[in-house]
């Protein structure tokens, strides 16, 4: 399948600070960025609550520069392409994000990730940095089988953590009760992913993996990893009925559990293709007896221009959903 | 006669290890993406730049502050699994030759098991987990019996550089090519080419500077 390689840009030295300088020229209402290429909210926080801050491979917006903001992250330490930020800057996120009341460093499972996250709470301990947790989450049902969970990997359904445990941290939660929140929502999501094209990297301008005319890979992870087959490509119908049941059975969902739906555009999608699927997974969802609470549509967490979708569902509960509805003020997400 | 390192010479290491990564560029992108994101050469080879570039600035070079150097570079520039990697690598051997210089033989093997040991409890993989382990591991165990360092770096840029070329036999264990399972079979493994480079640029340099002596 032919991928679009050029890219408008200026050059790929600069990438991701013209990226960063251009998305805070946009929103100075929402962030602030600082002179060492941190986002962080334009209104810290009040003193006193949990901060939250997270690193992450850039390539991927609007995550997460688009959930700094009231409600959701206090700081996130964007890195190279598809490549976590270094420790020395995490330890300026996690300096960044602190009011008083201890900072949660949320870990996307990824190797790279989780390694820089590592060393850095390393280096806080040398340095006398009370107050650090980490939480490493992931969500993706293909990436390691039921029972290895842990193995997961991170992708699009996190997103259900970051908008529930930033509305949870604003309440003022302390440190303890932020991080056993987040495994909670994290326990309960899961998510699998479709890719129907691959993507180019703006960096190399070369196609960053193959994927074959006609054809389209469940599984897909966040960077192109390839995950547990291909397939023919198949109507929206068909393409939920492969991907949902497997979703419903490794938590699993059971009738009378009450879920949020996130579909998560890729890259290329159409908007009219999500609400064609979104039809088939409400159709499945009330055949099995779960009740549906609300739905997320859009491009959340993207892989440049990668046509395919993430399908996650979180179980929730009254805490949950008021989480939920509580008012988020970031750049790519507001009050839900 | 003795096989010696200074400072310098680690300084004029890292920039050959630069200059040979800048060269390698498209061929370690390429291999990158067979597997994972395509990057690998264009990241690793700016951080060396980087790391050249500070390493070059440091006024007095001891082994130890350019080793260090290396790592923060590796850390901060690259980032992402490699980076935390290499750096601890570099940071390990740092942290071994601490406040030594005249860097002998004995040296450079304590140095490098203390490396390998921290890339391989940092990552977890095991040599055949098709990783840069695969070319470290050989490496460091060829210079292990070697009676000089000349011969020492010949020995392990050749064994790391057979390690790279082993890894397409191998399933991925760590790392995104992981998810590929049998399918990442066939692709050599970009950190172990990468890695057999470093020995390479190595048992080059050394050889260069000891004008073939040994």
């Amino acid at each position: 399948m032919s991928v679009r390689k050029a890219k408008l840009i200026n050059q790929r030295e600069t990438i991701l600070e013209d990226m960063l300088a251009g998305f805070a020229s946009a929103y100075p209402e929402i962030v602030r960025l600082t002179a060492d290429g941190l986002i962080v909210r334009a209104q810290p926080k009040a003193a006193g609550k949990v901060g939250l801050v997270i690193g992450n491979g850039s390539g991927h917006e609007p995550a997460m520069i688009g959930f700094v903001g009231e409600g959701l992250f206090d700081v996130n330490i964007p890195g190279a392409l598809f490549a976590a930020p270094g420790p020395e800057r995490i330890i300026a996120g996690i300096k960044a994000a602190d009011h008083g009341a201890g900072v949660l460093l949320c870990v996307s499972h990824h190797a790279g990730d989780l390694m820089n996250a590592e060393i850095a709470l390393e280096l806080c301990e040398a340095e006398g940095l009370e107050n650090v947790e980490m939480v490493v989450l992931y969500d993706d049902i293909s990436s390691a089988p039921k029972g290895s969970e842990s193995e997961r990997r991170g992708t699009a359904g996190l997103f259900f953590t970051w908008k529930m445990l930033g509305a949870f941290a604003e309440t003022g939660a302390s440190l303890a009760e932020c991080k056993a929140l987040a495994e909670r929502i994290r326990d309960n999501t899961r998510t699998l992913a479709v890719a129907l094209t691959s993507c180019a990297s703006p960096i190399t301008g070369e196609v960053m993996f193959d994927m074959p005319e006609g054809e389209m890979e469940i599984g897909m992870g966040v960077h192109g990893e390839v995950g547990s087959g291909r397939h023919k490509i198949a109507s929206a119908d068909t393409t939920i009925d492969l991907m949902l049941p497997r979703i419903l059975e490794d938590m699993p969902f059971r009738a009378g559990d009450e879920v949020l739906v996130l579909m998560n555009n890729s890259g290329s999608m159409t908007l009219m293709e999500l609400y064609i699927l979104h039809g088939r997974v409400g159709a499945i969802l009330k055949e099995a007896g779960i009740k549906h609470y609300k739905s997320w549509i859009g491009p959340y967490a993207t892989t440049q221009e990668m046509a395919g979708f993430a399908l996650s569902l979180c179980r929730v509960d009254d805490q949950l959903k008021q989480l939920w509805d509580a008012p988020a003020n970031g750049a790519f997400l507001k009050g839900v | 006669m003795a096989e010696l390192w200074s400072g310098r010479d680690f300084v004029n290491w890292i920039s050959a290890v630069s200059a040979a990564l800048t060269a390698a560029k498209a061929e370690l992108n390429a291999l990158d993406s067979a597997l994972g994101d395509g990057d690998h050469g264009e990241a690793l080879s700016a951080a060396f730049a980087d790391a050249a570039q500070k390493a070059a600035a440091i006024t007095d070079p001891m082994p130890s502050t350019v080793l260090q150097a290396t790592a923060q570079s590796l850390f901060n520039r690259m980032g992402g699994a490699s980076g935390a990697l290499y750096g601890t690598l570099f940071l390990r051997m740092s942290a071994v030759l601490k406040t030594r210089d005249d860097i002998a033989l004995a040296d450079w093997r304590e140095a490098l098991t203390a490396g390998l040991a921290g890339v391989q409890s940092r990552g977890g993989a095991a040599p055949g987990d098709k990783t840069m382990v695969d070319a470290l591991a050989p490496a460091v165990a060829a210079l292990g019996s070697a009676p000089t360092l000349t011969e020492g770096f010949a020995a392990a840029a050749a064994v790391a550089q057979a390690g790279a070329e082993a890894t397409p036999g191998m399933v991925a264990k760590f790392g995104r090519a992981k998810f590929a399972g049998e399918r990442a079979v066939g692709h050599v493994d970009a950190g172990a080419r990468s890695v057999a480079i470093l020995f390479i640029v190595l048992a080059d340099f050394w050889k260069e500077q000891n004008h073939g002596e040994n």
